[in-house]
């Protein structure tokens, strides 16, 4: 395997979770799960 | 892009978008057979097990898997993506189960509407929707989304049922979190489609995330056993829920397609009208307002003219040339910032092929499509129809007229971009 190829995945995870994009569903989704667990 | 290629891309996907209201509208109508009885929380789950079947075997129908792989070779990233979606999809919707509960559907269904609102703002600050769009476009489409809020209200008054006082707070506050978490949701399937992502195969990665966290919050809140339980209890109507699930799925994938081609700011409100088809269910199948005052039907003109009015605005709205070329902008940042091929993005983009992927189905294709024939059959077999007051005239021909729509659609979407 060529070291490109080695660290597509690497680069692939860096490049989503330097991604402003990713950040705001994932709090949005967390804050739904805290509001989910508090009308229980 | 060619002009005239715009133009009959953004017809089809403002025609994707009714043609979702009509099919997401007449998901309600088979869970309306179901026993109230059975907890919200198993409805939700069977009906999920009936979205997964059909997330995976109406592609597979459609174009065949191995178009899936091909587009995860090209765009790995966005599997994260889908799943994430299908998780605040999840949530979205067990919230909603708790703001009926609580404050009845007549405020929460306008306040979860909310999210087309959300889905333009996201659709203008991330990916640069109705940039350059001129004032008549942002008019039309504010103005539409605004119409079908107050329209949607009424609609909501009018057919409510329930109202459970005392809880006002925790009701609002769970419609509002599905309001957002759905508005919010819209990101990444513009990501995923500004990318050059087909909708056939997001919603496959889509339905991972949205069973496996609707499994987890069945067991977390029932328990495994008292949860296996019910289930089992709730075989004769298994086959309504889950073909509910179905129907909601075929209405889902127009609205993945609308999303792709005109956008979240114009596809999320104009599937919103599936309010309007909820209700024609409800009163001419299921004689919801049979007796009402006469308050309730100006109610219910009011809102469905509202609706059709803010549709239309909408729909007259569609995107320019110089609109879309800031589309293919922030397409081309998506591109840099993950590495995909320009050339992938933009036939994407244009619903256009792109590379030599081989068509037809395969062994595993068949399969799906087999097992989820079987299973549907199996529960059909098994399936009681409860004895309910049904206009059976009425629900033949809302039926025709959804078919209509899913042909007319669906030979557009053949035609214009062979599912892509």
């Amino acid at each position: 395997m060529s070291p490109s190829k080695a660290d597509a995945p690497r680069n692939l995870f860096r490049a989503i979770f330097t991604d402003l994009h990713f950040w705001i569903p994932l709090i949005v989704l967390l804050a739904g799960l805290v509001l989910l667990d508090k009308l229980r | 892009m060619p002009a005239t290629r715009l133009r009959s891309l953004q017809a089809l996907g403002i025609f994707c978008g009714f043609a979702a209201g009509a099919w997401l509208g007449g998901a309600e109508a088979p869970i309306k057979l179901v026993n109230p009885d059975i907890s919200p929380i198993t409805v939700s789950l069977i009906m999920v097990f009936g979205v997964f079947l059909a997330r995976w075997s109406v592609p597979a129908f459609i174009r065949g898997t191995s178009h899936v792989h091909s587009d995860v070779r090209q765009a790995p990233h966005l599997i994260v993506w889908a799943v994430l979606a299908g998780c605040m999809w999840a949530v979205a919707n067990t919230l909603t189960i708790y703001a009926i509960r609580n404050v009845g559907l007549s405020i929460a269904f306008p306040l979860w509407n909310t999210n087309s609102l959300l889905g333009i703002f996201w659709g203008f600050l991330l990916f640069n929707e109705l940039h350059y769009a001129g004032w008549k476009r942002w008019l039309g489409v504010l103005g539409g989304a605004a119409c079908m809020f107050y329209g949607a209200a009424l609609l909501a008054i009018a057919s409510a049922h329930q109202a459970a006082p005392g809880k006002a707070t925790a009701g609002i506050l769970a419609a509002l979190g599905a309001g957002i978490l759905w508005g919010t949701m819209y990101i990444p399937y513009r990501k995923a489609y500004l990318t050059g992502m087909n909708p056939l195969s997001f919603i496959t990665f889509f339905t991972v995330g949205e069973l496996a966290t609707m499994t987890v919050l069945a067991i977390a809140y029932r328990g495994a056993t008292p949860l296996w339980h019910e289930l089992i209890g709730a075989k004769s109507v298994m086959f309504w829920l889950m073909l509910g699930g179905f129907v909601w799925v075929l209405g889902d994938l127009f609205q993945q397609y609308a999303t792709k081609y005109v956008g979240i700011s114009r596809g999320i409100p104009l599937s919103n009208t599936n309010q309007l088809w909820g209700l024609l269910w409800g009163i001419f199948v299921f004689h919801e307002l049979r007796g009402g005052s006469h308050t309730i039907y100006v109610q219910v003109a009011g809102g469905s003219l509202l609706m059709a009015l803010g549709a239309l605005s909408i729909a007259l709205s569609s995107a320019t040339a110089r609109e879309h070329s800031s589309w293919q902008d922030a397409a081309d940042r998506e591109g840099n910032r993950y590495g995909i091929e320009h050339e992938y993005v933009r036939a994407g983009m244009e619903g256009r092929a792109y590379g030599g992927i081989s068509t037809g189905r395969s062994f595993v294709d068949w399969l799906l499509i087999l097992v989820t024939t079987v299973m549907f059959a199996i529960l059909a077999f098994m399936a009681k129809l409860p004895h309910m007051d049904i206009a059976l005239g009425w629900a033949a021909a809302l039926t025709i007229a959804m078919l209509a729509l899913l042909a007319t659609c669906g030979i557009a979407l053949w035609r214009t971009t062979r599912f892509r």
